[in-house]
């Protein structure tokens, strides 16, 4: 315990220095991108994402000024990350469709159920720690009905607080199964850009599996499965196949 | 008045102009001659006229041989009835050149009816004697019909003359096709005539007459006969050097046969045959235009703009024409039509353009006019702004941008009638997408987190719920014990009222047998106090005589105890302060104040 005290005492002005230092970059890329200098804006933004801090609005911002410098994959990528993040930006949305517009390949995406949509668009409102936030309150509440429910003497005022416990309690458990989504696509990341100009895509993890198709870059695609350096990848319209992990970055 | 005065002054002096053209006094002569051949000088005049002086220093360099031979022609017509009659005059001499060289023959004079006219001043070129061409081959065996030759390409060959060699792009070229013949060959027609196809060219014809006119020119300092196929206005539309391939013709050449015999001569002794020819290349050097400045639109020449407005005071609705002319002498016609920039909300057509440019041996000159037809929607004020146009002056090798005026527009409403008829064609204007492009960086805060960490699943995040866990648990436990000892107290309380009011009551019982007034009455008091606060839950120094009967009423206690019970209690104060009655009302109130107790003891539920 006493460990851990020293350990925060000693690390935290580190922790400060760099988040200092990284507000300071971070105005300076946002003026270089304001005076359309957007290569400087690219450097500084990445030396951001390298000292291990991320945001939605820092990946938003590069992926900017990525586009602008006309690199539309790392603009791509740079959005769907700030997607994960934000899920619900409208800005994210309306540049990662312009940015879209760029790449060769139209996929039709297989419809989902409505289930499965419903509750994408439900949980896909909020991040998770937003989504957190909101379970701990109802909880909290929860318990505040709990004790009218179990303290107060009126039979009224007890039903009404027994109600409105069962729907907070209910309440804050889908929250935190939101979040959990939300957590999950997080960690697991199992999507990734094309970067190569132009892949093909095959049968087997090797050079010399059956050509099946086709892809060209800044397409977003799903790895299912990992060999040595060859990806299973999915397309949304359920094409899979294998192709050389160089040719994607993962989200 | 002004107005017909004007007229008629008008018609005076085109009648004063009309009659001094018709005296009309012309010299002429070919324009290139050999020394030592004759050629004719003539002068022609509509009027008759006396004293012809001619041209001073005319003998200087060439020999008066014969002169002047006058002639007299006569033409009438009659065009619709109206007969005019035209008489003219010629006199003639007969000249030989003395020397090489260009000469100008200065007017003559000569007297009409007192007054002395002069001529046109003239321009001689006189060359070396030449030899006459070898037309006939040597051993040729005479044929009828005809036949390919080659006459030699000094004495028959074609050209394109080009005006300039080396020009910007887009200015203009006049290139002639001229066919040069030796003045001692005679051509009988034209055979197939492939003309030139200017290719990295945009071609402009300038009319010529359809009748070919051979005139006298000088090239190569030998005299030709030369004819003008074909004029064309070039504007070069690439960079570098472009070359127009050669073309190839033939003409029909009428040649003398030698006789053969005396008799031939009496018959056809020229035959036709066909020569054929072919041009030189010819390369003409494009440079690339300086960088185009904005609203450059592909002039290059001498341009002027004008603009007009057919009204700047309008309802909405109104169409309102802006009429844009360029004109000038250049490339008018490859001219883009300049962007009028209209406020956004307008209703534009696109613009119409039409051109009026003509040929010439200048080059190409005309107008431009682009009209912009365009309606305001809605009242307001708007400006027009002014239309910048910028176009290349080749002679200067810079750019001028002229500007045409700006209008200020306004509008108002139109009335409500009007309006109503439009109402059907009106559309609601949607957003108008100028251009596409992604939405700005965000600013502030960029809230930077070390990556993946996420506050959900983290430690503080299960800590919450089991800190309000913990925290409800505690609660609720301290409630739960807090709750069971007051109901405790209470209840002990409850019990012990009736034992505690009756050991007071005893004590009263005691100080009435030992007369102990004050004291009675005090303990009858404390007693029912005391029972009250217990059996009720109120603390003694809330009660008093209104609220504890309230709260009896609240209880359900029967009005006759509670009015006994007030009685009692007044008894007892009044009695305190002020001692009356004797053993017999006190003995009475001790039983009252008892059964009051006991039927307390019943009524007062729990």
């Amino acid at each position: 315990m006493k460990n851990i005290i020293v350990f925060i005492l000693l690390t935290t002005p580190f922790y400060l220095i760099a988040q200092e230092n990284n507000s300071q970059l971070w105005e300076k890329a946002n003026a270089y991108y304001t005076t359309e200098e957007y290569q400087q804006a690219v450097s500084i933004y990445e030396q951001i994402v390298q000292s291990g801090q991320e945001s939605a609005k820092l990946y938003f911002n590069l992926g900017n000024a990525y586009y602008k410098t006309g690199d539309v994959n790392n603009a791509i990528l740079n959005y769907e990350r700030a997607k994960v993040l934000a899920p619900h930006d409208e800005d994210i949305e309306f540049n990662l469709r312009i940015a879209n517009q760029f790449v060769v390949t139209k996929i039709e995406e297989l419809p989902q159920p409505f289930f499965l949509r419903w509750r994408k668009s439900v949980t896909d409102k909020y991040p998770a720690d937003t989504w957190s936030m909101i379970s701990i309150s109802a909880f909290i509440l929860f318990l505040i009905f709990l004790g009218l429910f179990v303290f107060s003497k009126a039979a009224a005022f007890k039903r009404v607080s027994f109600w409105f416990g069962v729907t907070t309690i209910v309440l804050s458990a889908f929250t935190f199964s939101f979040a959990n989504q939300q957590k999950k696509e997080i960690k697991t990341r199992n999507h990734a850009i094309v970067f190569c100009p132009r892949v093909t895509v095959k049968s087997s993890p090797s050079e010399s599996g059956t050509d099946l198709f086709l892809i060209y870059e800044g397409l977003k695609i799903e790895v299912t499965d990992s060999l040595n350096t060859w990806k299973e990848i999915k397309l949304a319209d359920g094409n899979e196949g294998w192709l050389p992990d160089s040719c994607i970055v993962k989200i | 008045m002004i107005r017909k005065l004007i007229t008629y002054t008008f018609l005076f002096l085109t009648v004063i102009i009309a009659h001094a053209e018709n005296t009309r006094f012309v010299m002429s002569a070919p324009n290139a001659v050999e020394t030592g051949k004759q050629f004719r000088l003539s002068f022609t005049i509509n009027e008759r006229g006396t004293n012809l002086r001619l041209p001073s220093g005319l003998t200087d360099n060439f020999d008066i041989l014969m002169g002047p031979s006058t002639g007299q022609s006569t033409s009438i017509r009659t065009i619709n009835g109206r007969t005019t009659q035209e008489i003219s005059y010629s006199y003639t001499y007969i000249l030989r050149a003395k020397k090489e060289g260009t000469f100008e023959i200065r007017p003559a004079s000569i007297e009409v009816g007192g007054k002395i006219f002069e001529s046109n001043s003239l321009k001689i070129q006189v060359v070396k004697a030449q030899s006459n061409p070898a037309v006939t081959q040597p051993g040729a065996q005479p044929q009828r019909g005809t036949q390919n030759v080659d006459l030699g390409k000094d004495n028959l060959f074609v050209r394109v003359e080009m005006s300039k060699r080396n020009v910007y792009r887009g200015e203009q070229i006049i290139a002639t096709v001229k066919l040069y013949v030796n003045p001692n060959i005679n051509i009988g027609g034209f055979d197939e005539v492939n003309l030139p196809t200017y290719e990295g060219f945009y071609t402009q014809d300038i009319e010529i007459p359809q009748q070919i006119n051979f005139t006298r020119e000088v090239y190569n300092d030998k005299i030709y006969q030369v004819g003008v196929l074909k004029k064309t206005i070039l504007f070069p539309q690439q960079n570098g050097k472009i070359t127009v391939e050669p073309f190839s013709m033939s003409v029909l050449v009428q040649e003398l046969v030698k006789p053969r015999s005396f008799f031939d001569d009496f018959f056809s002794n020229y035959r036709t045959i066909k020569a054929s020819m072919t041009s030189d290349p010819v390369t003409v050097t494009v440079k690339n235009l300086p960088t185009e400045p904005a609203n450059f639109l592909g002039g290059v020449g001498n341009f002027n703009i004008t603009s007009d407005i057919s009204s700047e005071n309008v309802t909405t609705n109104d169409a309102v024409t802006l009429t844009l002319n360029i004109s000038g002498n250049g490339n008018i016609r490859l001219i883009r039509n300049p962007e009028l920039e209209l406020p956004t909300d307008f209703e534009v057509y696109d613009p119409r353009a039409t051109d009026n440019v003509k040929a010439t041996a200048n080059g190409a000159s005309g107008t431009k006019t682009i009209e912009y037809l365009f309606q305001p929607r809605f009242e307001g004020d708007y400006t027009i702004p002014a239309i910048k146009f910028a176009y290349f002056n080749p002679s200067t090798g810079k750019y001028v941008t002229k500007s045409t005026q700006e209008y200020n527009l306004n509008v108002v409403k139109g009335s409500a009638e009007q309006s109503a008829t439009v109402v059907s064609s009106l559309r609601k204007e949607d957003v108008q997408l100028i251009g596409q492009d992604i939405r700005f960086i965000k600013q502030g805060n960029p809230m930077l987190k070390t990556k993946g960490y996420t506050f959900f699943g983290s430690p503080g995040f299960y800590s919450f719920y089991a800190g309000s866990s913990l925290l409800f648990l505690l609660l609720f436990i301290v409630y739960r014990k807090k709750a069971k000892e007051n109901a405790n107290v209470a209840l002990v309380r409850n019990k012990k009222a009736n034992r505690i009011a009756t050991k007071r009551l005893k004590a009263a019982a005691g100080h009435m047998k030992q007369n102990n007034n004050e004291a009675f009455y005090e303990s009858i008091l404390k007693a029912f106090w005391g029972y009250l606060s217990d059996k009720l839950g109120i603390p003694i120094a809330d009660l008093n005589r209104d609220s504890a009967i309230n709260k009896l009423q609240e209880r359900k206690v029967s009005e006759e105890v509670i009015s006994n019970f007030a009685e009692v209690i007044d008894q007892c104060e009044f009695a305190r302060y002020a001692p009356a009655g004797g053993s017999e009302a006190r003995q009475e109130l001790y039983k009252k104040a008892e059964t009051t107790i006991s039927r307390f003891e019943k009524q007062i539920r729990r």
